[in-house]
């Protein structure tokens, strides 16, 4: 953590000790993931400004280019919600917020997930209306280059030539989401993964209108719209669960976060602590712990020992943000104890 | 790249892109143009004895030409010669209209092929309409229209 790495950074970071999530200090790896992460951001960014642009100058009258074009626009959100929100969540703790300012991936989370879920459902409404109305799409020539060429060829051509960054950039930031647990950043990877279907699908849906069959552009447009939905209604779930204070889960949101289980194990093993267990916010980037220790015999430990637990326990992970122990007579229902504990 | 390997197999295959969902350029081509045209200035003039001129006549004759086809004429309002493209009884309608064309919505409308000065002396770009979606037929038209405004300059 040096002031070289600082510099480096694409935002100011100028905090003397390092970079800082609220109070945390971030270990070196991930200043760099982060910093990587911010940069694959910003590429994403200004390829989505090239592909929004070149689209829109084919865009002609085909639904399924409509919808991809819409697509293009929408994925312009999580990549920006992301920028606001690590910067915004590096402002440490104040009086009157108190908790600091991690929420604002969830926040950024939330925005994504209901624009991806309105534009799907107002796209799926659309293509099926031109579906049942039977509207014919019409696509006529340009001129390029003083040859009258026919302008589905162009955006075949531009589609086919914009399908495949995306997916690595995707594959890139998935990684970089895994180190960072940062789940906006998961979403927009994992968008950008599947971004090759939409670029297949209205390729699908632009020869189709070239071959005669009409109805394969809107039943094209019909499949990007719904691939968006999906990705919406999806992000809209776990945007929520985590805003609903769900136990910490992994990044993918397939498991229970196995910081719950080392800090509960750590106590666990304390000489003076007869049971313990967790409750366990994700506050984004890091968590906000609650501790509850049974000390055995009712016997209490000194101040001193207290401070030292806390501070172990925060000596696990960078994630642990904040820890707050609680002694206790007797383990509150919802949180798993030694004999049967509810964390994986 | 896909693009372009798409180009390679469906020409291999000998189909026609695009292609034309009612296939109004194949019964056109060596048969019946249907015109529709509503009179409008010196692009469309329609005469006291059925005699049609002005410049997208001209136009329209030409390509009729090209094709091998028979012109037949209807006279009407821009609505009725509409509702004609919409019925299948008209293939192409000439009015001296504009790339601002309101009936974007329920016909296909050509690349403007000319630029003309109207009378507020504002620069207008001429259309013509044909059936929507016919995209073989807009595309030989659309070609055949720029081909004949280059050879006038």
């Amino acid at each position: 953590m040096t002031g070289n790495r600082d510099k480096d950074m694409a935002h100011d970071l100028s905090s003397p000790s390092g970079v800082k999530f609220g109070h945390t200090e971030l270990p070196p790896k991930q200043v760099d993931v982060l910093r990587k992460a911010i940069r694959l951001e910003w590429i994403t960014i200004g390829f989505l400004a090239i592909t929004v642009t070149l689209v829109a100058l084919v865009l002609g009258n085909s639904q399924a280019m409509k919808a991809a074009w819409i697509e293009d626009l929408l994925s312009f959100i999580p990549p920006v919600a992301f920028l606001i929100a690590v910067r915004v969540n590096r402002r440490a703790p104040t009086l009157k917020h108190p908790y600091g300012y991690h929420r604002s991936v969830g926040v950024g989370h939330l925005v994504s997930a209901v624009a991806l879920t309105t534009m799907g459902t107002y796209l799926i409404i659309d293509s099926a209306t031109g579906l049942i109305k039977a509207e014919h799409p019409t696509i006529g020539t340009v001129v390029l280059f003083g040859q009258t060429v026919w302008l589905g060829w162009l955006m075949i051509g531009v589609m086919a030539a914009i399908a495949l960054p995306p997916v690595l950039i995707g594959r890139a930031k998935m990684d970089l989401a895994k180190q960072l647990h940062n789940k906006l950043l998961y979403a927009d990877a994992d968008m950008n993964k599947a971004d090759w279907m939409t670029a297949v699908g209205s390729i699908v849906g632009v020869a189709g209108i070239g071959l005669g069959v009409w109805w394969l552009d809107s039943a094209a447009a019909l499949f990007i719209a719904g691939s968006i939905l999906y990705d919406g209604v999806r992000n809209l779930k776990a945007a929520i669960l985590d805003l609903m204070d769900e136990r910490a889960t992994t990044f993918d949101d397939k498991k229970p976060h196995p910081v719950s289980g080392e800090v509960e194990k750590y106590l666990r093993s304390l000489s003076w602590v007869a049971d313990a267990g967790c409750r366990v916010r994700d506050e984004g980037h890091v968590f906000h712990i609650e501790a509850f220790l049974v000390p055995i015999d009712d016997k209490m430990p000194s101040l001193d020992t207290l401070e030292r637990t806390r501070e172990a326990c925060i000596d696990i992970d960078w994630k642990v943000q904040d820890i707050v122990l609680v002694l206790v007579p007797e383990l509150p229902d919802v949180v798993g104890s030694k004999s049967g504990g509810t964390h994986g | 790249m896909g693009g372009m390997l798409l180009v390679v197999i469906l020409s291999g295959c000998g189909l026609n892109v695009p292609a034309d969902p009612d296939g109004t350029l194949d019964s056109v081509r060596g048969g019946t143009l249907q015109v529709g045209i509503s009179p409008n200035g010196e692009f469309t003039v329609v005469g006291d004895d059925d005699t049609y001129s002005g410049s997208e006549v001209a136009l329209i004759e030409g390509f009729a030409e090209e094709l091998g086809a028979d012109i037949e004429w209807t006279v009407g309002s821009e609505e009725t010669l509409v509702r004609g493209l919409e019925d299948d009884r008209i293939d192409v309608v000439i009015a001296g209209l504009t790339d601002a064309t309101p009936w974007v919505e329920k016909t296909g409308v050509t690349r403007p092929y000319r630029e003309a000065t109207a009378d507020d002396r504002s620069t207008q770009k001429l259309v013509m309409l044909v059936p929507i979606g016919e995209n073989a037929f807009i595309s030989e038209l659309e070609t055949f229209l720029s081909e004949a405004a280059g050879e006038s300059e």
